[in-house]
């Protein structure tokens, strides 16, 4: 398992030498067993630095936001800013380089291994405890997580708890790194979309009440949306009156918008904008399982994602985030790729 | 200012109005906001059909027509180009295809006015948003390119060359020629190849408006119809042609010998040598691969006994670059390989020729001097057996096509060993006799008839050599016997397939290629030498196979194309193209990697597109995530609203 004290090492190191502006990490947050994330930019903020089974989040989204910032100033500094992805979070950098929207030059990639571990999943988590009287959450040895709760210390398998996405993760070791820290372990927990078995087994009736039970819950506050690494859009084709106009804007374009969707949280325009979205991150999303994580109503919106990577790996082989200088999952062909579905 | 429409449905005799209700689409049309004259007519393409429209235009002082008819890829142009006669912007008018979407799909009457009416509707909607657009003009380069000096490229070239216009002619061997070059007499008329060839050839190497460039190859072929970049590599032949007298001294010194191309192995070459004495360019090729070695020198004795000093080991690749503005490919064909007929002994005995092979043993300047010998024993064969067929229509194993040209050279080379071999023999395998063309299938007859020929109606079971004879067993399916000869010589008719590299520069072009490797062509009957790219044309047996006249008659077919296009001031290209919202873009490049055409490209972040490459097929508008690209007249406002309409909302 990676040492916390190699991370610190590394993050001092390449602060001390001015090699980044700051870096985003985890750290603690108080009075709660999550981890958040944390941006350093000073040398003693590094002892801050955490790395335990709760850093779930994919802190590569910050990359837009830095992105933006710097578009914003007269004279940014053009510094990269560090990173800590796990595997999943450095494919999501493979797909922003793949579609130019960042330059490898402007980031810093700290990479840490899951190697047989990974992180947890709270829905999982409660169902075992108490939330309020966890205190913190480690990996422990022999692939285990050590629970701290008020009462003391419990060791747990790590699978009882880890995310479904980490269970069935191919991918724990980051792709693309400017540093590695771990090992790269081979594992397989179980086999790759296993957890959609049990969505393809059921009929397209059972299938159409499924998903508009839970679409239905939809309150269109659109986290999934702010989460995702892949939303970088400045203007989300769903959004139909908060569009961004610009002054270059013509009136020929604001006459020309259309509402594809419409803002009411209604069956059909729920569906419209799930569909889109899942349409939109075929052969772009990497499973790092935020958009479910942040979703209020807890509609399992992985399970949309992770049909579309399915389609895409076998139909036409294609794995998001593994090669930058590949062309994306839309914009290739081959000759032998299927065409079967054409009537 | 209320845009004012006009409706007009064709009957098409039966074949719309057979399922469709017309008058009820006119007269529901005809109350559809904006929509002030609405009419059904038998056969709206017809010259009255069009002058209603005139009329109605004119009359009712349209703005826009709706034409509800066949396909727009039938009749688009002829609605527009009346649209304009009667004075409103081509683009105003805008077809509503309820023929093959429709009226030919269905069966119910009902149903099928219903949806005749969305999607008249829906094209409505289309057009009230439609842009009035001017075709965009580019100019043109004057001049051609030619690739392959066969046959084919050297008819096209000269064509072209005796019309005025320069030509680049680009052969990628040492000598143009190509395979006639290599035959001995030609069917049906029995004359020499060479002698026929020959003056073509040096019509090619005299005109002052073509370029030669052999031992050449296409590296690279960027732009558009009208205006095509290619660069053109010229490898180093080590010999200037200016300064050589072909003496021939230097072959004699060469101590390197390797089967000769030309000769098809039957003979040997040496590492600097000429492909055949005619050749053009006349002079010496100096073979690199096959040389001793260069850098450094390990022979250098060509050099030493060159008198004129004409080989020069210092010559280096050139990249020339070249501007054209039309493209004919004439990359010709090669046999179907040895290494695929094991079955027939091809490439294990010695005997068994193919069909190039005994055309240069026929040769007055062949090998053997025109003597049919076996490569053997140098024996004179005295029973041959022609197989016809190896390779071609055997769908499970080679090749499913016919390579069309087997039946009657087959039949030329049988009646030509017996014209050499009073005693012999020949017989000839077959499965039918295909022997259409002018005076083909009397040369046929007269091969079984005057010449003794024997034709068995079956397929060869088994070829092995025993003794100095090649044993060849098959059937007379006709009289239902066994057949065992001892063959004293096999000649295979093997199948053609496209040349080696022709789909490698087939990528170059961005040309396609048909399910046999052969270039394709834009049309199987009305466009024959176009292929799907504009600009560029076919022309021979890269195409499919062909024999010489269909080949020549083809590539002057090309060249007439190419005319087509070189004798314009300028070129027009449709305006429907694809057009960039640079807010929207975010550089992803999604749609410079989509674009079949290589239209688009990133400029600085953002997709720029060249409006002379794109073909406005929208597919980077699909492919587009931020929706920030859309081709004009049927942009993402006008789907959306045709949907809108087709949905019945």
């Amino acid at each position: 398992m990676v040492k916390l004290d190699d991370i610190k090492k590394e993050c001092k190191s390449i602060l001390e030498e001015g090699k980044v502006k700051y870096i985003v990490g985890y750290k603690r947050n108080n009075n709660y067993y999550m981890s958040i994330p944390a941006f350093i930019e000073k040398i003693e903020e590094t002892d801050q630095l955490i790395w335990d089974p709760t850093c779930v989040y994919n802190l590569v989204r910050f990359l837009r936001d830095e992105k933006l910032r710097k578009e914003r100033q007269k004279t940014p500094d053009t510094r990269p800013i560090g990173v800590i992805v796990k595997g999943c979070d450095s494919r999501a950098i493979n797909v922003l380089l793949q579609e130019k929207f960042i330059k490898r030059e402007n980031v810093y990639i700290i990479g840490v291994a899951c190697e047989k571990s990974g992180v947890i999943e709270k829905k999982k988590l409660r169902k075992k405890f108490n939330e309020k009287n966890i205190k913190q959450i480690e990996f422990g040895k022999d692939n285990n997580f050590i629970i701290t709760t008020e009462k003391g210390k419990t060791t747990i398998s790590a699978e009882e708890i880890l995310a479904e996405r980490c269970i069935e993760c191919n991918n724990n070791t980051p792709v693309i790194y400017d540093v590695l820290l771990g090992e790269k372990v081979e594992r397989s927990l179980s086999e790759h979309f296993r957890s959609l078995e049990k969505f393809e087994s059921i009929s397209t009736e059972e299938k159409w009440n499924f998903w508009k039970k839970e679409l239905d819950k939809c309150i269109r506050c659109y986290a999934c949306r702010s989460v995702c690494p892949m939303c970088y859009c400045d203007e989300c084709i769903a959004d139909s009156i908060s569009l961004a106009v610009k002054p270059d804007t013509t009136a020929e374009e604001k006459a020309q918008k259309i509402r594809w969707v419409e803002k009411s949280p209604v069956s059909s325009e729920n569906f419209s904008y799930h569909l889109i979205r899942a349409l939109h991150l075929a052969g772009r999303c990497i499973d790092c399982g935020e958009c479910e994580r942040v979703c209020p109503v807890d509609i399992p919106l992985r399970y949309l994602n992770k049909k579309m990577e399915k389609e895409a790996s076998e139909q036409f082989g294609y794995t998001a985030g593994l090669d930058p200088e590949k062309p994306a999952l839309v914009s290739d062909f081959k000759d032998d790729d299927p065409q079967d579905f054409i009537i | 200012m209320r845009k004012r429409i006009g409706f007009f449905i064709c009957h098409c005799g039966i074949n719309i109005a057979g399922t469709v209700d017309v008058k009820k689409v006119s007269e529901g049309l005809s109350k559809y906001p904006g929509v002030v004259h609405s009419e059904d007519y038998i056969y709206m393409c017809s010259d009255p059909g069009q002058s209603r429209m005139v009329e109605a235009i004119k009359e009712k002082k349209l703005d826009k027509v709706v034409i509800a008819c066949c396909s727009p890829t039938l009749h688009e142009t002829t609605f527009r180009n009346a649209a304009k006669v009667a004075g409103i912007n081509s683009f105003q008018c805008e077809i509503a295809n309820v023929r093959e979407q429709c009226s030919w799909v269905h069966k119910d009457m009902k149903k099928a006015t219903a949806k005749a009416i969305k999607i008249s509707k829906a094209a409505i909607e289309r057009a009230r948003l439609n842009e009035s657009l001017e075709p965009i003009s580019v100019p043109v380069t004057r001049r051609a390119l030619v690739i392959g000096g066969g046959i084919s490229g050297i008819q096209s070239a000269l064509d072209l060359a005796n019309s005025g216009y320069e030509v680049i002619l680009v052969e990628r061997s040492p000598s143009i020629g190509g395979h006639m070059i290599q035959l001995s007499e030609t069917f049906p008329t029995l004359d020499c190849s060479q002698c026929i060839m020959t003056p073509k050839m040096v019509e090619v190497s005299k005109h002052p408006k073509i370029k030669l460039l052999t031992y050449s190859e296409i590296q690279e072929v960027a732009g558009y119809i009208g205006n095509f970049k290619v660069k053109i590599l010229k490898k180093p032949t080590y010999v200037d042609p200016d300064k050589c007298t072909l003496c021939d001294e230097c072959t004699k010194v060469c101590p390197v010998a390797v089967p000769n191309e030309f000769e098809l192995g039957l003979t040997r070459r040496r590492a600097i040598y000429i492909p055949f004495p005619q050749a053009i360019p006349a002079t010496y090729t100096l073979d690199i691969n096959n040389c001793p070695g260069l850098f450094p020198i390990a022979c250098g004795k060509c050099a030493d006994v060159c008198e004129p000093g004409a080989i020069d080991f210092d010559m280096k690749p050139e990249i020339l670059e070249e501007e054209v503005g039309s493209i004919i490919v004439s990359t010709g064909y090669d046999l179907y390989g040895k290494e695929e007929m094991a079955e027939y002994g091809y490439g294990k005995y010695e005997d068994v020729l193919d069909g190039l092979q005994f055309e240069r043993l026929l040769s007055a300047s062949g090998p053997t001097m025109g003597k049919i010998l076996r490569p053997s024993d140098h024996k004179e064969p005295k029973e041959v057996v022609f197989i016809q067929c190896v390779g071609s229509r055997d769908p499970e194993l080679h090749c499913a096509y016919c390579s069309k040209i087997c039946c009657m050279y087959t039949a030329k080379h049988a009646m030509l060993y017996k014209h050499h071999v009073h005693d012999g023999q020949p017989y000839v395998f077959y499965i039918d006799i295909r022997s259409g063309g002018k005076d083909y299938e009397e040369f046929v007859q007269r091969a079984i008839e005057e010449d003794g020929v024997i034709y068995l109606r079956g397929k060869v079971s088994k070829i092995f050599q025993e003794g100095d004879k090649i044993k060849v067993w098959g059937v007379d399916t006709l009289s239902g016997k066994v057949i065992e000869i001892d063959a004293d010589m096999v000649v295979l008719a093997m199948a053609m397939r496209p040349s080696e590299g022709a789909s490698e520069l087939a990528k170059k072009l961005k040309i396609a290629l048909d399910k046999d490797g052969f270039l394709a062509e834009a049309h199987p009957k009305l466009r024959p030498v176009e292929s799907l790219t504009s600009g560029m044309f076919l022309a021979g047996a890269a195409q499919a196979p062909k024999d010489i006249p269909e080949a020549v008659a083809q590539a002057s077919g090309a060249a007439v194309k190419a005319v087509n296009i070189l004798s314009q001031d300028r070129l027009y290209h449709s305006p429907t193209i694809a057009t960039v919202n640079l807010t929207l873009c975010t550089g992803c490049g999604m749609c410079v990697d989509v674009c079949a055409y290589e239209a688009i490209k990133l400029e600085e972040g953002k997709a720029v597109v060249n409006e002379v490459l794109c073909e406005g097929c929208g597919t980077c508008s699909a492919t587009c995530l931020r929706a920030a690209i859309k081709v004009k007249n049927i942009t993402p406002l006008q789907v959306h609203e045709m949907i809108k309409v087709a949905l019945g909302g």
